[in-house]
């Protein structure tokens, strides 16, 4: 991301989109960094000077890499729960469960003295992923075997969450906010970004799994008509959606080192915006980490120009990302929701 | 307009929204009561399994037979709950078990015994926050039964209770500091709420209708939007002077709307809750009996036969999404004009509480007081618990996403009812099927609660 000439590799890139919706989000993204960089670089004087001094630093990068793992991960885990059929609202949900998960077990490992500091948050990244998973699993259920209200559900599953994790943390630790274990280097949010969106987008356009996942969302009954069960597919999207989420959501609060349950949460709405930003992206996962590093970096951005003196009170700054999907769901992306996405499928037997 | 193309179309439009009507109602009762039940039965594990990692130095409560300790008695957690809500009418888990001088409910204000009120202030609480969420939750109720997921009703209410405490703190001076001269301000700041809170609304119902942009994501930016906005124009313009947070000026003490019985403590006025009451038989009789409200259900359960019968789809939706954001907004002037007297920063979840509490009420207006009575007990029960028990009061937001959850699966209610007795459905329903007739019966009501989701 810190290289301007990113902008130039298109073509290359193009091969994978193959969309030019996506392709317009990804151009987005890199190209206007690199024309800040360009002007940053021409006028180091100016508001362009100063601002291209505070998005390429390494600060910088470790922020957007911060923000944009629970954004983009929870993003593929909802494209897979949606491409095959199942509308997950509820990544909020998963997040903050995840969260909460992973530093109260690591927590728990150093504590008992059974494992410590980096050990324990590992473990304690698979226990998240596992809560997430579990309440996936069960959200899972809820929809595809009891028929339940995709939305509704999702709903259910964020308002669960919302109440579990913060009522939990004050049984074991007596506050909403639980104690410190160290965080992790940004390095892993780097890394897990960009091994989850190739994972994701190598799976749904380059195995027979993806095949049937897509056609679970989009056309159900031909998939029956092959043989394969829809039930299972979906309930494979949804776990997966749980998998996904689940990791961002452990290496949001492992990357800050404790779980903040006030409020909202630490989450603050990630989860929905992980949604608008997979709708954003058409769906794709590459499109999803563009749109997703987009969003982390204006976060990161914001964060950055306060600490810089400038005088925008970051409210306003933090709602351009909101008024940009607005505006782009108004006037240029026509995403296309799979054609099945929140209907049940009774199988014809 | 449907009215001009009478026949075959509107007959059956009719005779599938009386089917839904009729049967789904009883059904959707039931359900909510089974998922209350089950809610408070999952929660009272969820009580009993924590209380038994908790440390403490003495257990609350003791399981007979095993003997084992536990730090939370899920008995009174519950007991708490709904006995706190009320301002704790019943002396249980006072001193002992039972109180020698118990009595179900005491009426020091007859000349009984000395004690119990009803016009406490924790039964003031509850009753303030069933008055919002009535507002909140009819706001998303108008929206689904259009077949739109309005979840923007939180930004909708920040608009409108912004706009409220501008509006009346700047035309205070103009009007008399009296009774008269505090009504008027009260009927223009709640227009002012409803003004802000429908323009808010409308803009996702306009971009739903023209631009094709799917409203749920539209409403979640827009709360987004409006709490941001709506905070830098207070923290920047219009913050009161020497306010420690961000507000804005109070609203002058004559311009509230103040209890008539409760204590003015409470932060709970009747006639809020009387302008709440209007609100729903009016929309109800809106929607049950006027064309528009015909127009609006029809195009939410049947967006096809709608055009075909020549409603005006997209002009509707706006509509529909409209009113939903001035019911949202005159939530908002509720809130600055009984709750708080100014608007403030730390704005309370009503919105989404909102969604909750349509959705338990099946997004019917007569369902609505029910089910924000009920959020409302669980709001002030919580507020309680807190006090009185060391269960986190978080608790009870677990409760609220199960009940939610619970409601949205109706065919599980009804596997378990079809395996525990399996005639019920036509008991249920005062037996106006003979037999055979109830699997007919049962399809019906999978259709109903597809189509109204």
């Amino acid at each position: 991301m810190r290289n301007p000439l990113s902008a130039v590799e298109i073509p290359v890139v193009d091969r994978f989109l193959g969309d030019g919706y996506v392709r317009n989000v990804v151009v987005m993204t890199f190209g206007s960094l690199a024309l800040l960089a360009l002007f940053g670089a021409l006028f180091p004087e100016s508001v362009a000077g100063d601002l291209s001094g505070a998005v390429f630093t390494g600060g910088m990068v470790a922020a957007t890499a911060r923000i944009s793992a629970p954004i983009v991960l929870a993003a593929l885990g909802g494209i897979f729960a949606e491409k095959s059929g199942v509308i997950n609202i509820g990544l909020e949900g998963l997040l903050i469960i995840s969260a909460f998960t992973s530093i109260y077990v690591a927590y728990v490992l150093g504590d008992a003295g059974i494992l410590t500091g980096g050990n324990a948050q590992f473990v304690g990244f698979f226990a998240g992923v596992l809560a997430s998973v579990l309440l996936a699993f069960v959200f899972g259920v809820v929809c595809i075997e009891y028929k339940a209200d995709q939305i509704i559900a999702g709903l259910a599953v964020w308002l669960i969450a919302l109440g579990l994790a913060p009522f939990l943390s004050t049984v074991f630790f007596g506050s909403v906010n639980t104690p410190g274990v160290g965080n992790i280097g940004w390095q892993y949010s780097a890394a897990l970004v960009a091994v989850g969106t190739v994972v994701a987008w190598w799976t749904l356009d380059h195995t027979a799994f993806g095949t049937h996942l897509k056609a679970a969302g989009e056309n159900p009954r031909a998939l029956d008509t092959v043989g394969v069960s829809v039930s299972k597919i979906r309930h494979a999207g949804v776990i997966l959606s749980g998998v996904f989420a689940g990791a961002g959501g452990s290496l949001l609060a492992l990357g800050v080192g404790r779980f903040g349950g006030s409020g909202e949460t630490m989450v603050q709405g990630k989860g929905f915006i992980a949604i608008v930003v997979y709708l954003f992206g058409n769906y794709n996962p590459l499109g999803a980490l563009g749109a997703g590093t987009l969003f982390a970096s204006l976060d990161a951005l914001q964060t950055r120009l306060q600490q810089l003196g400038y005088g925008i009170p970051s409210s306003l700054v933090e709602t351009i990302p909101y008024v940009v999907v607005i505006i782009v769901l108004a006037f240029v992306g026509r995403t296309r929701i799979p054609s099945a996405a929140g209907d049940h499928y009774e199988t014809e037997e | 307009m449907s009215r001009s193309r009478p026949g075959a179309v509107r007959a059956r439009i009719e005779s599938l929204l009386r089917r839904f009507a009729g049967i789904s109602g009883i059904d959707r009762v039931l359900i909510a009561f089974a998922a209350l039940g089950l809610s408070v039965l999952v929660g009272f594990f969820i009580v009993l399994g924590s209380g038994r990692v908790a440390e403490c130095s003495t257990a609350a409560w003791t399981m007979p037979i095993t003997g084992l300790g536990f730090c939370y008695d899920p008995f009174e957690v519950f007991f708490v709950l709904f006995n706190g809500a009320l301002g704790g009418p019943f002396y249980v888990w006072e001193p002992g078990i039972l109180n020698p001088e118990w009595l179900p409910i005491t009426l020091p204000w007859l000349g009984f015994m000395p004690g119990w009120s009803p016009f406490n202030n924790a039964f003031a609480l509850t009753m303030s926050e069933t008055t919002l969420l009535v507002f909140t939750g009819l706001s998303v109720a108008v929206a689904f039964r259009a077949g739109l997921f309005n979840i923007g009703t939180q930004g909708q209410l920040v608009v409108g209770a912004l706009l409220t405490a501008l509006v009346v703190v700047a035309l205070a001076p103009l009007f008399p500091a009296n009774r008269v001269g505090g009504v008027i301000l009260i009927a223009i700041g709640v227009l002012a709420g409803a003004v802000g809170g429908g323009l808010w609304g409308a803009i996702p119902g306009a971009l739903k209708a023209y631009a094709d942009a799917n409203e749920v994501i539209t409403t979640i930016m827009l709360n987004f939007i409006a709490a941001n906005v709506a905070y830098v124009l207070v923290l920047e313009v219009f913050r009161a002077e020497g306010s420690s947070v961000v507000a804005t000026a109070d609203v002058p003490e004559y311009a509230q709307i103040g209890p008539w019985l409760f204590p003015p403590t409470g932060d709970f006025a009747e006639a809020a809750l009387l302008i709440g009451l209007v609100s729903l038989v009016g929309l109800y009789l809106f929607l049950e009996h006027t064309s528009l409200g015909y127009d609006l259900r029809v195009s939410g359960i049947q967006p096809l036969a709608a055009e075909y019968s020549g409603v005006n789809a997209k002009l509707t939706t706006v509509r529909a999404m409209t009113l939903s954001g001035a019911l949202g907004g005159i939530g908002g002037s509720i809130w600055v004009l009984m709750s708080e007297g100014r608007w403030v920063e730390s704005i309370p979840d009503l919105g989404f509480d909102g969604i909750t509490v349509s959705i338990l009420a099946g997004n019917n207006p007569l369902g609505v007081l029910p089910a924000a009575a009920l959020f409302g007990v669980l709001k002030g029960g919580a507020l309680q618990v807190g006090f009185q028990t060391d269960v986190p009061p978080e608790l009870v937001g677990v409760l609220r996403g199960l009940i939610i959850l619970f409601v949205a699966m109706p065919e599980f209610f009804r596997l378990i009812g079809k395996r525990l007795v399996p005639d019920e459905p036509e008991a249920t329903r005062g037996g106006d099927g003979k037999d055979g007739d109830g699997v007919g019966g049962t399809a019906a009501v999978d259709d109903g609660g597809e189509a109204s989701a």
